[in-house]
């Protein structure tokens, strides 16, 4: 899944980085809301290409390209079923609108995992839970979410250690018929899973003796805080939500840009 | 709290867990007084971990069970305190540092105690600050845990329990995972807490001869009781300790034999360091410069062990992990049948993934590895794993059957044996490793060491040619230990090729394989046993520290003694002829 590889947060220091992650949230959401308005060319590639500044000011220019990457796939799909419908069901001819359509759909969609990509990218996940904190979601339910990133990486290696001896046994994965495969996998499930429960227990040990729920008003190393950075992305985010609105429900609208044609 | 008591006082404790048959906690009386380093030791299963979760009242609250008697810690009573609250007073720390680390990065898992309480920022910084010091992570402040080595890892839990300002610490097995520059890494961090802040220490460890430097009382648990209680001179000294299967640090057990061969100890030495001032003290009776030292010249094991044929070579392979981390440069190497080879090196020095290029579980990027002739990189892992078997560390990463027959038949199976055969070999692997009355039982039940055999026994049932045990001996005890070095020299009576990976300098020391040294990557030395682990510089090179006995000899190389000796019996011998003591 490298479309969600280009989703995991890197460290940096970027402005964008450090924007506040309430506001990061609220410019993603406004991204979102903007791709989804409009249905022509020129608004998607315009909210598209303006999202180029904020990626290179994150400085995570190589990450968004893997993310493009994994959803190069996707949007072959999306471009092809469009593009293969409208053929068949619209008397199998192809017009300058059909294409054009087809490739607004598409804009919007890399419009859209760009805005994911930028807010997950260069928001840490312990960022995200003080944000998740300030909007009053429990307390249980913010450590359940932070534990479940902590332990991938740890439950990556044992999976990783799991196969390498099941392998060492004689185990083929790639061999068999699709159903025997898929019973070759019980070896590798069933020692992940015991060591996950195991490991749970260990866990709920290590709570208590780091005082897990002892006192009902927690306290957190981490603040967030608005700077002025902030009150501007805000800003701009609000203006660009308004002036979509008002160019998208209060003006005449675009006219198809594409050249008109015709194919069989 | 000014308690007139000790600050922990456990009176006639007995605790049995829910659904349990036995106690595994007997009448215990124990009185800690605060400031005091306690070494806690005993054989697996004889209750030290119960006891520890029985001082912050994880035993009763978090358990369950019968408890009878009383705890008290720093004057509160366990039964009547929840964990959440004696976690203020005292800290326990696990052996498996990942599964104690809760943040994603290091600052903030130090401050998750703190934050759990409600302590405000200002407090919190400081404390989280002072605790990242004490255990020397401060310049690992803001980096992901997941990214940090086993060492760290286990110092960040230690400051995540700092942090919270305990009077006591509680440690089970912190250093199980760790290579020996690691442990003795928490051990000096624990040393500064005792010394500096008097903070009261138990340790539950079977590194007793790293340990036995910084406690100045052992305790020694046996079924469920305590056996010895006392200074650690008198705790191991004492036969009872030595009878229960407790390990015995090598220095004091040196000293035991040279005054049972009439030549008493004035101090009792409990480091090579000061077992060597000991003797430079008796240096004006000693003879001058002894003749003929060895009794018998070492043995030259000579690489090739009776010019075999190669089984396993190793041609210039280099292996770099996706993540960019070089793991192997351009290492070289052959074995041949029959050979009993140790590879040892700190933790990330390449170890395991050499052996992992041994059965085609990776490929060499440069180079080649040839496995009985045939070119490892064409052949798919099941073929080569029919000749070469690889037995990993943590045996419940591969178990998963419905009960141990089925687990050892598993492999046999996948190779395709026949189904008369599989029964024979089954039968003969579990006799092999002597679990032979667990056949029908779930692998799930048995104990650390008996699961361990289980998946030995998995392996050695088809009879590869070549045996590979990664890291056999951690988290075993003293006698497991034993059980295993019996079994390895079987199979090396047997002629069996076998091949450890292993940082587990005293028991190389013992097994006197062919040593195979690396560090970086690369391997920087290898040689019998003998030559190797008595080689201060290479050993130095690959952080591995020497077996005491080595550095003992090394220390008095300097008065006339030979050095390059790590046998027990050898330096006992060599020592009393030295002293003038009387023949046994």
């Amino acid at each position: 899944m490298s479309i969600l590889e280009g989703l995991r947060f890197s460290q940096g220091s970027s402005p964008v980085h450090r924007l506040d992650p309430r506001v990061k949230f609220f410019m993603t959401m406004v991204i979102f809301v903007t791709a989804v308005l409009f249905m022509d060319l020129i608004p998607l590639l315009v909210i598209l290409l303006a999202q180029v500044p904020i990626v290179l000011a994150g400085r995570i220019g190589r990450e968004w390209a893997k993310t493009l990457r994994g959803g190069l796939f996707f949007a072959v799909v999306i471009f092809a079923t469009n593009i293969i419908s409208f053929y068949f069901f619209r008397g199998r001819q192809l017009t300058s609108e059909m294409v054009e359509f087809a490739l607004t759909l598409t804009i919007r969609f890399i419009a859209l995992i760009t805005s994911f990509s930028i807010f997950f990218l260069t928001t840490s996940p312990d960022e995200l839970s003080l944000a998740l904190d300030k909007a009053r979601v429990p307390y249980e339910f913010n450590f359940a979410f932070i534990t479940a990133i902590r332990f991938v990486p740890v439950i990556a290696d044992e999976a990783q250690s799991i196969m390498d001896a099941q392998r060492s046994r004689g185990l083929e994965l790639d061999k068999g018929s699709f159903l025997s495969r898929i019973r070759k996998y019980i070896p590798i499930l069933l020692p992940l899973i015991i060591n996950s429960i195991r490991r749970s227990l260990e866990l709920a040990e290590a709570m208590e003796s780091r005082a897990f729920g002892a006192s009902r008003r927690r306290t957190s190393l981490y603040e967030l805080r608005m700077g002025w950075m902030d009150g501007v992305v805000l800003a701009a985010s609000t203006a660009a939500l308004a002036a979509s609105v008002y160019i998208r429900f209060f003006t005449p609208g675009f006219g198809p840009v594409l050249p008109s044609f015709s194919l069989l | 709290m000014d308690d007139p008591l000790g600050i922990i006082e456990a009176r006639d404790l007995w605790y049995t867990y829910p659904n349990a048959p036995e106690p595994a906690l007997r009448s215990l009386d124990v009185t800690v007084e605060e400031g005091e380093f306690i070494l806690l030791t005993g054989p697996s299963g004889c209750g030290k971990t119960t006891f520890c979760r029985c001082l912050n009242g994880l035993i009763p609250h978090f358990y369950g069970g019968e408890m009878r008697g009383e705890v008290e810690v720093a004057g509160l009573s366990t039964r009547d305190h929840p964990p959440t609250e004696l976690a203020q007073h005292v800290g326990l720390i696990f052996q498996n540092p990942d599964n104690q680390i809760f943040a994603l990065t290091v600052e903030k898992d130090v401050a998750f105690g703190l934050e759990n309480l409600g302590v405000d920022k200002d407090r919190m910084v400081e404390a989280v600050d002072w605790a990242m010091d004490v255990t020397g992570i401060s310049g690992l402040r803001s980096r992901a845990t997941h990214e940090l080595s086993g060492g760290q890892k286990q110092r960040l839990a230690i400051a995540s329990i700092l942090a919270m300002r305990p009077r006591i610490v509680v440690l089970d097995e912190p250093t199980s995972f760790l290579d020996p520059v690691g442990a003795e890494r928490i051990f000096d961090v624990l040393d500064t807490l005792n010394r500096e802040y008097r903070m009261t220490v138990i340790l539950i460890e079977h590194r007793v001869d790293l340990a036995v430097r910084y406690v100045d009382r052992v305790i020694v648990f046996a079924d469920a009781e305590v056996l010895n209680d006392g200074t650690p001179t008198e705790v191991f000294t004492a036969e009872s300790t030595r009878l229960s299967g407790v390990g015995i640090p090598r220095i004091v057990e040196l000293s035991g034999r040279l005054s049972r061969r009439g030549v008493a100890m004035e101090r009792p030495a409990l480091s090579a360091d000061a077992f060597i001032e000991e003797m430079e003290r008796r240096l004006p009776q000693a003879g001058m410069n002894p003749p003929d030292m060895r009794s018998t010249p070492a043995p030259e094991v000579n690489a090739e062990e009776g010019g075999n044929s190669p089984i396993l070579e190793v041609d210039g392979v280099s292996y770099a992990y996706p993540s960019g981390v070089q793991a192997l440069r351009d290492v070289s190497l052959t074995i041949h049948r029959g050979e009993f080879v140790a590879v040892m090196g700190e933790n990330g020095a390449g170890k395991t993934t050499l052996v992992k290029h041994f059965n085609g579980l990776l490929r060499p990027q440069s180079g080649r590895v040839v496995v009985g002739g045939v070119d490892v990189s064409g052949v798919s892992v099941a073929t080569m794993a029919r000749k070469v078997g690889l037995v990993f560390q943590n045996p419940d990463d591969q178990l998963f059957s419905e009960n141990v027959e089925e687990e050892i038949s598993f492999a046999l199976r996948n190779f395709g044996f026949g189904g008369d055969v599989i029964e024979k070999r089954v039968d003969w692997a579990l006799n092999l490793l002597d679990i032979e009355r667990y056949r029908r039982s779930s692998p799930f039940i048995l104990s650390g060491g008996e699961r361990k055999r289980v998946a030995l026994a998995s392996v050695l049932a088809w009879d590869p040619e070549v045996v590979v045990l990664d890291e056999p001996t951690i988290g075993q005890d003293y006698a497991q230990k034993e059980r295993l070095r019996h079994f390895l020299m079987q199979l090396r009576a047997q002629g069996k090729t076998t091949i450890i990976v292993t940082h587990d300098v005293e028991f190389v020391a013992e097994c006197r394989p062919r040593v195979v040294l690396m560090a970086g990557g690369e391997i920087i030395a290898d040689g019998p046993a003998e030559r190797i682990m008595t080689d201060m510089d290479a050993l130095k090179r690959a952080s591995v520290s020497p077996p005491e006995i080595a550095k003992v000899f090394h220390g008095l190389s300097r008065l006339g003694l030979p050095p390059g000796i790590m046998d027990m019996d050898e330096s006992a011998e060599i020592l009393s002829r030295w002293l003038g003591g009387a023949a046994p």
